[in-house]
């Protein structure tokens, strides 16, 4: 441990003498491994946005019902209450074609001009149900099949195609993040081997003067450490320059879209992304020290 | 615990290839021991001190130095008994790029002392062996001579219990091959031993305490005093 303490300014020197040692291919691992670190956060970011969407589109299990053509403005009342006491409906509510037209213009937003082209109101007033996502195939049968009821639209295939996405998501995902830890640490491993080649007269002698082990790895340990946390910090700038822009596009839409917020996104990708270089540094240069065992 | 320094019993090291470069040696070195080994080149000088410290292992019978059993599988022991060696290689493996002052403390970083006790007590060694004006050059800019002397302080400033020397008189003449041998002889005191391998067996003066080792072929003969230095000359 003391002599941990003492050689700190040692240690620097060494590491900094490793690394100008091969810079140019130093320079090209840094590149590699913010380029690998990059692909990782970016798609980290899309499982996230992906989890945020289906997970919000969950909570909102939602139906409409249409009523058959030609219904009594009390037969649709009564048939609201009827669905309102189902079991697994949370709510439902008579929607008039005025708040049908309202909804939908909230939901264009900036499009809504789009809407001025029809001289009538074109939307029907419909049933919005609300329901318990377990109990949607009951519910929804249940609905189809009572009388004045035209046809059930529901949001089942789109969350059904978001969830796959984002299983595929997660699959690449997991997938990528293997292949980024492989790569890191080969990457690393072999950029520590080729220091340990560099330096080969020296740690010999060390090794004969009864250098530890520890020692003598150390400043190769930091390096590499070091390489990784700048390929981190890299790839994290790139990642907090492109969700600024990309946030910055969808700027009109973000307040219909699910997704989490900017900040908690940079927050959390950085603070992963730095963690995770670290690590796969220290393990990248443990196992190319594993060589100098050979000596 | 035994306070021997060295001990070794039918010490033999066979090389892969069939060479016999120990043959059974028995000998035991302790503290204050000043050592000379002398042979012809070839004769198995260099693989006895790499056995002393741990480089090559026993094929026959056992030794310990320094309290450690010198066999396979035991590096962090080794590592430990090497820190109590002062080795002054026949080639000085020091270590290029770096000042005379450098390759100095680099034999003391691992001591767990003080970086600026480090330096003024390898300053101090440089200048015991001469080199003051060299202290911050470059190693590869040192005359033969000169690097020996740096390889000297490396070794003495751990202020080891085994000093090894292996050839040193090897390319000086002979004024100053004798007094590098004093010089090496002066580092012997009660708590060290000192072991110094050199083919130039004329140089040799009869010392009290000295143990004159003689070795060719592998097959070592060992004699103290006056009837050393004869039999070896
Ligand atoms: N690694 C090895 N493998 C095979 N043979 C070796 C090895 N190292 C040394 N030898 C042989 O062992 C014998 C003793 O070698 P050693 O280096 O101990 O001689 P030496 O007495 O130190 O000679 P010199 O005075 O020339 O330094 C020699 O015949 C040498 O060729
Ligand atoms: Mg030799």
């Amino acid at each position: 441990m003391k002599s941990l303490f003492y050689n700190m300014g040692y240690f620097i020197r060494e590491l900094f003498k490793t690394i100008r040692l091969s810079a140019l291919s130093n320079f090209f691992s840094f590149i590699g491994t913010s380029l690998i670190l990059l692909l990782f956060g970016l798609i980290l970011i899309s499982w996230w946005i992906g989890d945020n969407l289906v997970s919000s589109l969950k909570d909102e299990a939602q139906i409409s019902a249409y009523f058959s053509p030609g219904m009594e403005q009390e037969q649709m009342h009564k048939l609201v209450d009827e669905i309102a006491s189902m079991d697994g409906v949370t709510t439902a509510r008579y929607i008039d074609t005025e708040m049908a037209y309202e909804e939908n213009k909230r939901l264009l937003g900036d499009e809504a001009d789009i809407l001025e082209l029809f001289d009538d109101n074109p939307f029907e007033s419909y049933i919005d149900i609300r329901i318990n996502l377990d109990d949607m195939d009951s519910v929804i049968s249940r609905v189809t099949s009572l009388q004045g009821i035209d046809y059930v639209r529901d949001n089942r295939d789109v969350l059904a195609q978001l969830k796959s996405l984002v299983n595929a998501i997660k699959l690449i995902g997991s997938v990528v993040a293997l292949a980024v830890g492989i790569t890191t640490i080969i990457i690393i491993s072999h950029m520590i081997r080729q220091g340990i080649y560099n330096n080969r007269e020296q740690i010999n002698t060390l090794w004969l003067l009864g250098a530890p082990s520890w020692f003598i790895g150390f400043p190769f340990v930091l390096a590499g450490i070091l390489l990784t946390l700048l390929g981190g910090f890299a790839a994290v700038g790139l990642i907090v320059l492109m969700l600024e822009k990309g946030y910055a596009q969808l700027s009109g839409y973000l307040m219909f879209l699910p997704f989490p917020s900017v900040s908690e996104l940079k927050q959390n990708i950085s603070y992963i992304i730095i963690v995770i270089s670290a690590g796969l540094g220290l393990f990248g240069s443990l196992f190319g020290l594993s060589s100098i065992k050979k000596d | 615990m035994d306070k021997s320094i060295i001990k070794a019993s039918d010490l033999s090291l066979v090389y892969k290839d069939g060479t016999k470069a120990v043959n059974k040696l028995n000998i035991e070195i302790n503290p204050g021991d000043l050592v000379y080994i002398t042979g012809p080149s070839g004769s198995g000088k260099t693989s006895f001190l790499k056995l002393l410290m741990g480089i090559e292992f026993p094929t026959g019978g056992s030794l310990n130095v320094l309290g450690v059993d010198i066999k396979k599988g035991r590096k962090g022991r080794i590592q430990k008994m090497r820190r109590q060696i002062g080795p002054i290689f026949q080639e000085f493996k020091l270590i290029e790029g770096r000042t005379a002052l450098e390759n100095v403390c680099m034999g003391m970083r691992f001591f767990g002392i003080r970086p600026s006790k480090i330096k003024k007590q390898a300053m101090e060694a440089l200048i015991r062996v001469g080199l003051e004006s060299k202290i911050h050059t470059k190693v590869e800019n040192l005359s033969w001579g000169q690097a020996q002397r740096v390889a000297i302080a490396r070794a003495v400033v751990r202020k080891p219990k085994l000093l090894l020397a292996d050839e040193p008189t090897g390319n000086l003449d002979h004024e100053n091959a004798v007094s590098m041998l004093q010089l090496l002889g002066s580092f012997c005191d009660s708590n060290t031993a000192v072991v110094i391998t050199t083919h130039a067996t004329h140089l040799i003066e009869n010392q009290k305490n000295a143990i004159y080792v003689h070795v060719d072929k592998g097959e070592f003969s060992i004699k103290t005093g006056k009837a050393g230095i004869a039999a070896i000359s």
